[in-house]
């Protein structure tokens, strides 16, 4: 038969941000492919060279447009180690409901995604309607839907609303009810598991060889490896939470584990809110000005676990107002670039979209 | 998983007991301890950690530092049984950046010593791609990252600034709106002062 060559994106269903995948096809088999990034690229670690530490707050949501909310953490994280500054107790709880609820939004995202290419759109709409609902609860935090930047430098911008204890109760109840209805209309829908069952194989030897985090590595190796587990930020060490992991990594069960990570925020969740002290939810990294604000020198490198993985900042502060140099360590970058170029062949056409839902590719963090 | 200051007295004690002499030793926090050594020593001290279980490679990427004159890499490793993030750090000399790649000991380097190339101009001989394209696109500048890169005035260059005719509609020739509407905004500029009298 002869050779074709196909385009996956930048604008297809199955596709997630502006990315394209180069497919070189021999019937409906992919004999070699690669990730064509770029598409998105906006210079972010530039642009944050020439900005101020208190203006970087409102650029660094958008290198992940699925989950902002880690950026600004990570973000924050590194600056507040080169400054020693200590963050106030009840910033710390307010900071880890933030991070939990965005982590169940990217994780319906990503799951109602699976609706994309295999036909389901029930599913997604009913993902999407949820993570809606959470986006509601953002709004009345921080005032804003997507866009937080609501985690900044010394704690988070201003106190939870009145009342707002009850709307999260009420909605994490309520997401937690419906968990096994997303199992039965995803994973376990007889209409889609032969698609997504045994195929879109992870092993274990490819995961230490490609360096893939988060979920697929757990999904793999059975190994509790958790950036929140193995070291702690905020006060993750005071909540009690599980690690999902499997032995048999397929498409399913990194699907399944992702179901399984929402259970467990909602736990963190709802631990958060009997915990948190009262106090003040903010201090000022420097003094006088925001504008004149400066960050001591040093390196440091500032992780957080991610839906995808470990996700951290780079950070190198000259003792100036701007940052020296940032740089972004996107958890899609393995399996994005090197799992697509070295993993992808062998696959077929149509389970090329599904291969880059389930392992959790993000564009915009690849390309920044 | 063990106490963490055991972790980095670990990383302490592979690079003791090896040949490298680092430059500079700097203890982050309980989970991250940085080295700064020389050139020649990165593949030793990464194949070194690697064996002893470091086996995951967070990040690579540079830094310019112009007035010495010099380019930083930056290898970030981590250990998921020790969990400690250990910082490689070495200087080259920023005229003719070049360090051997690091794919033979972590294949997941491929791609970011490509982004380090393109960004910074670093070679990396050794990977076979590295001077391949790949998020920039017909790029005819010096590489962006670098701190002389200016992007303000590169942006001039690249997209002139037009100049537009004052006549700008084809229905009013005479550009009567422009003048009426200068008049509009003359008025009420005046009723905004107090029409000039105090």
């Amino acid at each position: 038969m002869k050779k074709m060559k196909l385009f996956l994106g930048p604008q297809h269903p199955g596709m997630h941000g502006n990315a394209s995948v180069h497919l070189y096809v021999d019937g409906d088999i992919i004999k070699k492919s690669y990730l064509l990034p770029g598409m998105l690229h906006r210079g972010f670690e530039k642009q944050m060279e020439r900005k101020l530490w208190v203006n970087n707050i409102a650029l660094i949501p958008r290198v992940c447009v699925p989950e902002p909310d880690i950026n600004e953490m990570s973000f924050a994280m590194a600056a507040e180690k080169l400054l020693e500054l200590k963050v106030p107790e009840r910033a710390h709880w307010i900071r880890m409901i933030m991070l939990e609820f965005a982590r169940i939004s990217a994780h319906l995202m990503a799951y109602g995604g699976l609706g994309g290419p295999t036909g389901v759109y029930t599913l997604m709409y009913h993902a999407q309607a949820d993570r809606n609902r959470i986006l509601e609860i953002f709004e009345k935090i921080s005032g804003a839907r997507v866009y937080h930047q609501y985690i900044v430098i010394g704690g988070v911008r201003k106190n939870l609303p009145k009342g707002i204890e009850e709307d999260i109760t009420t909605l994490i109840d309520d997401l937690e009810s419906r968990l096994d209805e997303y199992r039965d209309l995803g994973i376990d829908n007889a209409s889609i598991v032969k698609r997504i069952k045994d195929t879109i194989m992870l092993p274990e030897e490819v995961v230490w060889d490609l360096g893939v985090t988060g979920i697929g590595m757990r999904s793999a190796t059975n190994k509790p490896y958790d950036v929140r587990k193995v070291t702690p930020y905020a006060r993750y060490d005071q909540v009690e939470f599980e690690v999902p992991v499997s032995d048999y990594s397929d498409a399913r069960a990194r699907l399944d584990i992702k179901l399984k990570e929402v259970q467990q925020s909602i736990n963190i969740i709802r631990q958060s809110l009997k915990k948190m002290p009262e106090g003040p939810v903010r201090v000022k990294p420097g003094r006088g000005q925001s504008m004149r604000w400066t960050v001591p020198k040093g390196y440091v490198y500032a992780p957080v676990e991610s839906s995808r993985g470990e996700f951290g900042y780079y950070m190198v502060s000259n003792g100036g107002t701007t940052p020296w140099r940032v740089g972004v360590r996107g958890a899609s970058y393995p399996q994005g670039l090197l799992g697509i170029e070295k993993y992808l062949p062998g696959t077929r056409i149509d389970d090329a979209a599904l291969w880059v839902d389930t392992m959790g590719v993000c564009s915009p963090e690849m390309d920044r | 998983m063990t106490n963490s200051t055991n972790n980095i007295e670990a990383v302490d004690t592979i690079i003791e007991n090896s040949q490298v002499t680092p430059l500079l030793r700097d203890e982050i926090d309980q989970y991250q301890v940085a080295y700064e050594i020389q050139k020649g020593d990165i593949h030793t001290t990464l194949s070194l950690l690697k064996n002893a279980g470091w086996i995951q490679l967070s990040y690579l990427s540079a830094i310019d530092w112009p007035e010495e004159n010099k380019m930083e890499l930056i290898y970030i490793l981590f250990n998921w049984e020790q969990p400690v993030y250990v910082q490689i750090r070495s200087k080259i000399d920023r005229r003719k950046p070049e360090v051997p790649s690091i794919i033979q000991i972590f294949p997941g380097a491929k791609y970011y010593e490509r982004e380090a190339h393109e960004f910074f101009g670093i070679d990396f001989p050794g990977n076979p791609d590295f001077d391949k394209q790949l998020i920039l696109e017909n790029w005819d500048d010096i590489p962006p990252l670098r701190k002389d890169f200016d992007p303000s005035s590169y942006s001039k260059k690249k997209f002139p600034s037009r100049t537009y005719p004052d006549q700008f509609s084809k229905k009013d020739p005479d550009n009567k709106t422009r003048e009426k509407q200068t008049e509009r905004e003359k008025r009420a500029n005046k009723l905004r002062t107090g029409g000039g009298k105090r």
